[in-house]
């Protein structure tokens, strides 16, 4: 019998992985609990956790709870939080069961459009609603000289909460989808043999085996509403229609000098309703995907046909891409290349580069370009090296340390961007070997990749679950231990995972616009923080110049994914 | 004769002299050791509300006069620049040089808790006496609050001449001017919470003018380029307080929007400039504030920067003469003064905004 | 001298769920043992827990002389130290390394000098007729291909125990029948020691020195083939091992080794197995094969009606109905409808 060659010892001197696994843990809990512990600590000062002054007490939770406005703002949060989940599950819902289901013609080209207004920065489409259907947007006055009427308004709730909902469609269409394409058509085509309509079809059979998905898309869209500062802050500011963020983010001066312990304060009470919303987030994906997996038998799907519904169907996806997707993107691009508008005026008369000079002529706003693709392409990638390091250390470990991961990871999910960029300045400005990085883009960076950390997680642990655990079991059985399986066995199966999760990072990263509100510094400017500080200034021309080249960027990042057949959902 | 005497000197001493800077005329002999301390210190860093395209004229000039200072010019609103400032003072970072804000309460504010360095300008003299604050701060423009309307769907004999004609307007065409009138956001402009607290010590009735908001359902903004861009646009028909800097130079090229100067009384603001205690580059501050305050540079404020000069002896297109001539003895600079951070103590402030809510509420409720 | 494999009274449970209940089993050099039994077995957990891939609360294994795993004093060495060779059902080819690279991989985690390896890889790879695919990827080659890569993975090392899971399970029926001759013989020409997971009986019957029947996280029975085929000492056993006609009755009599079993209108004598027991109820099983079609009465036979008949191609499978009881039973020439005579020959028929 030859000889045995024994098994191979382990390696002396390199870190094992057990090393590694507990750094990786201590960096990201470091990083996730730090900026919210400094948020929690200020919101139970009395004053800027700097100022030598500060005692500690709530007369914070006091001052907000006394305040009307707070309760309004709450009020209004949860009034557009509940509405838009009213108008983007079903629209969402019944968008993707046309789209996987029927036969709807032209569905190639139907679906990257659907998804794009997730990835349009909210700010962006704010502002193309205001500029072609606000007061004296383009369509407003066209709808007037050749109508005589434009019975829209887009300062009100109302207007923010349909906006707001239909904008969320593609986050609901994303679960819906998933789940329809899960079925087997068997159960479809029995309705149909007995008479029903595709529509029929649609609501009693298809849609209650997939209400698992439902309700998780629901309490999502349902919590996003929670989120938004962008849409409330353009459409509702002027109104005086406050919701929990621009609440905020108006205690920033409301009493003259700032009111960190205000806004923490606040910040802590948003999460309070958040993070309970992940948790039951959490719980209902889990669900669904069970669910999922019992329905199994996806076999060859027959699509329902339409017949005389096909004309319905395509009006429905028309008029949604029409009032999501063209008529803000179209207000942008005309904003950008005229020099003033209104009623009376011509546009062809008043096209003009100047905006586009203005941007360019002008040192901040360059930076801002070339920072947004940088963090964007440079920081993506590392973003998500980062989330697959993290994504190693809890993968096929089903310990206590990877359960504490993954409530860790959900909890910049449940703070809103805003929060987590101030959260990371303080830290940025009173952690001393920090500070040197405050002024860089570093900073905007680090606080990017920690407020998507859920996000990122999803991604690549959906990656990670293609390999199948046979493959790492082999390498076990050769002998290679878990920090060889990692690099040399699992890494270079996500590879392809892996680059379609950084241009989905690219995307979010190139349309983030709250997180590097307070972040923001000569030095750290981005796109679309930049946008919200301009907006405030009403530098109109050159938002909407920037918004054009925030949306061209986005639109690259999308062409190639889709190019590389990248799956936009997760 | 004396620069190259200097410049002789200069070299002999092997200071790296790249060029010659001289002494401003009028100024005292000793300054040269300023601008030789200012040239080895290389850089001055400014924090401002002025945003930086408006400011490149000033920025071009004084690189020009003092080619070894290189100017890091960082513009950012006026709450961001108090946040900031405060923030980085605390944590020991080091902050700004200069500190140049519209938020006249936030900087004497500052300087009141001893954040400005003592210094005493050579220009004092030749500044108007409610702009200096303990020869530590220095008011550097003299911008009107002026009313706005649009030229096209406002009609001439509707213009409001003063602040009474304002607050008749607004309460009696409520249908025309529904959802059509704005003005500052005062909870989130610092700027406009200054000027409505100062319209209450010279307009008595003052009241009227809220309801009348409240009436018409008021737009409020933080911004004036905001307020200007609807206006102009016919969205909003009349701005109220608004910055006349801006208005005017923006009047000038757009046929849409007029401006009017309100008769009884027009409140100036003037942007308020102070050097950091802590400041890194002291000498290469006083430069600039000495520049800023200089006739060179207060002439540039004036015709290219477009914000109005505040000294009197300027030539230029916008200046504080040419204003007081037009209006009569009629114009309320706010002072730079102790009186106007008496609102920044938050009962006083929540007190007042409370009040102010309460008043646009009733004349809404009609 | 130690077996190479020797496995004692192991326990594992999943959460709540225990899988195997106390199995004990050895594995001798030279020899291939089979794991059979029906899913839910405990069959590929055995074999998992003996590579280290899953971990059993109780009992020991041992690698010759080496303890690898024991319960009681908590020692479980990592399934990356313990030296075995492992193939996969699903093959578990790294899909983006050459197939001289997937051979390669464990010898080069052993620190073997480079050109070494080339030797060793090119000659393992020979030896299984893949020598002239070294640098194709695993896609690019056929089911069996597939297979012989992955043992060849699994052998380069030269491990004391090659563990097996359902090695023919993927392969094409056709294919199945000459896969297992050839793995015959390999195992037997270079002299491995294996450890076959199967839960196809034919095929541990093919391949094995000894099969080892699990029935619910415990052994059921152990031997050769032919003990197991020929002499089952369980109803489960029996009814596992091939393919029988059931008969239920009542056991009227039972002496020396013999049993009578009664059914309605029927009285069969049969060999009693241990579990039979006299005045209860009893089954009897028989093989198919071992029915024989007669020509008139005598002696253990019965009379049953022919429902159906089908035509296997190699012989034909009646049908008959004796009252509820289903008999199947071949012969070369088809039968007409009606009654026959069917011979149960007591020598073949297990009562239980």
């Amino acid at each position: 019998m030859s000889s045995v060659a024994a098994a191979p010892s382990a390696r002396s001197g390199v870190p094992s992985f057990l090393t590694w696994r507990a750094l990786t843990i201590l960096v990201t809990a470091s990083a996730v609990l730090g900026p919210l512990s400094l948020i929690f600590y200020q919101s139970f000062l009395t004053a800027p956790f700097f100022d030598p002054t500060k005692t500690v007490g709530i007369g914070a939770y006091q001052f907000i709870f006394a305040d009307s406005d707070f309760w309004h703002a709450l009020k209004n949060s949860v009034l557009i939080a509940a509405g838009m989940t009213v108008i983007a599950v079903p629209l969402g819902s019944l968008l993707a069961f046309v789209m996987e289901r029927t036969d709807l013609p032209g569905k190639r080209w139907f679906e990257p459009l659907i998804l794009v207004p997730s990835f349009v920065s909210p700010m962006v489409l704010s502002f193309g609603f205001v500029v072609a259907a606000g007061p004296v947007g383009f369509y407003t006055v066209w709808s007037q000289d050749l109508f005589g009427i434009a019975p829209w308004g887009i300062n009100s709730l109302l207007a923010m909460t349909v906006i707001a909902g239909l904008t969320h469609v593609p986050n609901v269409y994303v679960y819906a989808s998933a789940a329809l394409k899960s079925l087997g058509s068997d159960v479809e085509e029995a309705a149909r043999s007995a008479g029903a309509s595709p529509f029929r079809v649609a609501i009693s059979v298809s849609l209650p085996l997939i209400m698992p998905s439902m309700l998780f898309a629901a309490v999502l869209v349902f919590f996003l509403g929670f989120e938004l500062f962008g849409l409330p802050l353009v459409l509702g500011d002027p109104e005086g229609i406050l919701v929990l963020s621009t609440y905020l983010y108006k205690l920033t001066n409301k009493l003259g000098t700032p009111s960190y312990h205000l806004m923490a304060a606040v910040a802590i009470c948003i999460v309070a309703i958040t993070f309970p919303l992940v948790l039951l987030q959490r719980k209902l994906l889990q669900g669904a995907r069970k669910y999922a997996t019992i329905k199994g038998k996806a076999g060859r799907m027959k699509e329902l046909p339409l017949g005389k519904w096909t004309w319905l169907a395509l009006a429905l996806l028309v008029f949604y891409l029409f009032v999501t997707v063209i008529v803000p993107v179209s207000g942008i691009t005309l904003r950008a290349f005229v020099t003033n508008w209104g009623f009376g005026v011509n546009l062809f008369d008043a096209f003009t580069l100047d905006s586009f000079r203005a941007v360019f002529e002008e040192t901040t706003h360059k930076r801002a370009i070339i920072n947004t693709i940088l963090i964007g392409t440079v920081g993506g990638a590392l973003t998500v090296a980062c989330y697959t390091a993290i994504g190693f250390a809890t993968h096929r470990r089903d310990d206590g340390w990877s359960r504490f991961v993954d409530y860790l990871v959900l909890v910049p999910r449940a703070v809103p961007g805003l929060l987590a960029g101030l959260a990371f300045l303080w830290v940025f400005l009173f952690f001393p070997p920090l500070t040197p990085l405050r002024t860089t883009i570093f900073s905007m960076w680090i606080a990017y990749t920690v407020v998507w950390l859920a996000y990122g997680m999803r991604l690549i642990s959906s990656s990670l679950m293609q390999v199948s655990p046979e493959l790492e079991e082999a390498a076990r059985s050769v002998g290679a231990g878990r920090g060889t399986i990692s690099r040399q066995i699992t890494l270079p199966l996500i590879r392809p995972g892996l680059i379609g999760s950084w241009l989905l990072v690219f995307m979010i990263f190139e349309r983030e616009y709250s997180t590097g509100v307070y972040l923001l510094a000569p030095g750290t400017e981005v796109i679309g923080a930049q946008l919200v500080s301009l907006w405030q200034g009403g530098a109109i021309d050159i938002v909407a110049a920037l918004s054009l080249i925030n949306i061209v960027l986005v639109g690259i990042g999308l062409a190639i994914a889709l190019r590389l057949g990248v799956k936009l959902r997760d | 004769m004396k620069t190259w005497l200097k410049t002789a000197i200069g070299a002999l001493a092997l200071v790296p002299a790249a060029a010659i800077a001289q002494v401003p005329a009028g100024y005292p002999a000793d300054y040269a050791q300023t601008i030789a301390a200012a040239k080895k210190e290389g850089k001055v860093v400014i924090y401002s509300a002025l945003d930086t395209k408006a400011a490149s004229p000033l920025i071009k000039d004084f690189s020009a006069l003092y080619p070894d200072v290189k100017v890091e010019y960082n513009d950012m609103n006026s709450t961001e620049l108090y946040n900031r400032f405060i923030a980085e003072v605390a944590s020991g970072q080091g902050s700004a040089d200069v500190m140049w804000s519209s938020a006249m309460d936030l900087q004497v504010k500052l300087v009141d808790d001893g954040q400005a360095l003592a210094y005493k300008s050579p220009e004092v003299a030749k500044l108007p006496g409610w702009s200096v604050y303990k020869n530590q701060a220095y008011g550097t423009t003299y911008e009107p609050a002026v009313f706005i309307y649009n030229k096209r769907l406002v009609s001439a004999d509707e213009v409001p001449a003063d602040h009474a004609a304002f607050a008749k307007l607004i309460n009696t065409k409520v249908d025309k001017f529904k959802g059509k009138v704005t003005t500052y956001d005062i909870e989130k402009s610092g700027v406009g919470f200054m000027f409505v607290v100062q319209d209450t010590k010279y307009f008595p009735a003052m009241k009227d003018i809220e309801k009348g908001f409240g009436a018409t359902s008021y737009r409020v903004y933080s911004s004036t380029g905001n307020m200007l861009e609807k206006v102009s646009s016919g969205e909003h028909l009349l701005g109220y307080n608004v910055l006349g800097s801006y208005a005017l130079v923006r009047a000038k090229k757009d046929p849409n929007l007029g401006v009017q100067l309100p008769k009884d009384y027009t409140l100036v603001l003037s942007r308020v400039m102070f050097i950091g205690k802590s400041a890194k580059n002291p000498n290469a501050a006083k430069l600039w504030v000495d520049y800023i305050l200089s006739q060179r540079g207060q002439k540039l404020i004036g015709s290219d920067v477009e914000l109005f000069s505040i000294r009197d002896d300027v030539d230029a297109e916008y200046t504080a003469a040419k204003l007081n001539k037009q209006m009569g003895g009629t114009v309320k600079p706010i002072p730079v003064s102790a009186e106007i951070t008496q609102m920044l103590d938050s009962k006083k402030r929540l007190e007042f905004l409370g009040a102010w809510k309460a008043a646009v509420a009733a004349g809404g409720a009609k | 001298m130690a077996a190479e494999l020797t496995v004692e009274n192991l326990h594992l449970t999943y959460g709540d769920n225990p899988i195997l209940k106390g199995v004990s089993m050895q594995l001798n050099q030279g020899e291939v043992v089979s794991l059979l039994g029906p899913s839910g077995s405990g069959k590929t957990t055995l074999l998992r827990a003996v590579a280290g891939l899953e971990v059993p609360h109780k009992g020991t294994i041992k690698i010759g002389d080496k303890v690898i795993f024991d319960g009681a004093s908590g020692l479980d060495v990592p399934a990356e130290a313990r030296n075995l060779g492992l193939v996969f059902q699903s093959y578990a080819l790294w899909p983006h390394k050459t197939v001289a690279d997937n051979v390669a991989f464990g010898l080069k985690l052993r620190k073997i000098p480079a050109a070494e390896i080339a030797t060793r890889v090119k000659k393992a790879l020979e030896e299984l007729s893949l020598g002239h695919l070294m640098q194709r990827y695993p896609h690019q080659l056929s089911g069996g291909q597939q297979q012989r890569v992955a043992i060849a993975r699994a052998l380069v090392y030269n491990p004391p125990v090659i563990l097996m899971d359902e090695p023919l399970s993927n392969l094409d029926a056709k294919l199945r029948e000459e896969a297992r001759a050839w793995l015959r013989e390999l195992i037997v020409e270079m002299q491995l020691s294996a450890l076959v997971v199967t839960h196809d009986q034919s095929e541990s019957l093919a391949m094995s020195d000894r099969i080892l029947l699990l029935n619910n996280g415990v052994i059921e029975q152990q031997g050769t083939p032919q003990e197991m085929y020929n002499v089952p000492q369980t109803l489960f056993t029996a009814d596992f091992m091939g393919s029988n006609n059931r008969l239920v009755g009542k056991i009227a009599q039972l002496q020396d080794g013999k049993a009578l079993l009664e059914g309605e209108g029927w009285k069969l004598w049969g060999r009693a197995r241990p579990s039979a027991k006299s005045g209860a109820q009893g089954t009897g099983m028989i093989r198919l094969e071992r029915v024989k079609v007669a020509q008139g009465p005598g002696e253990n036979r019965v009379q049953p009606e022919l429902t159906t008949s089908m035509f296997l191609g190699d012989k034909w499978e009646h049908i008959f109905h004796l009252g509820e009881t289903l008999l199947r039973a071949h012969s070369a020439t088809p039968l007409e409808r009606g009654k026959h005579w069917v011979e149960l020959p007591r020598e073949d028929l297990w009562v239980f």
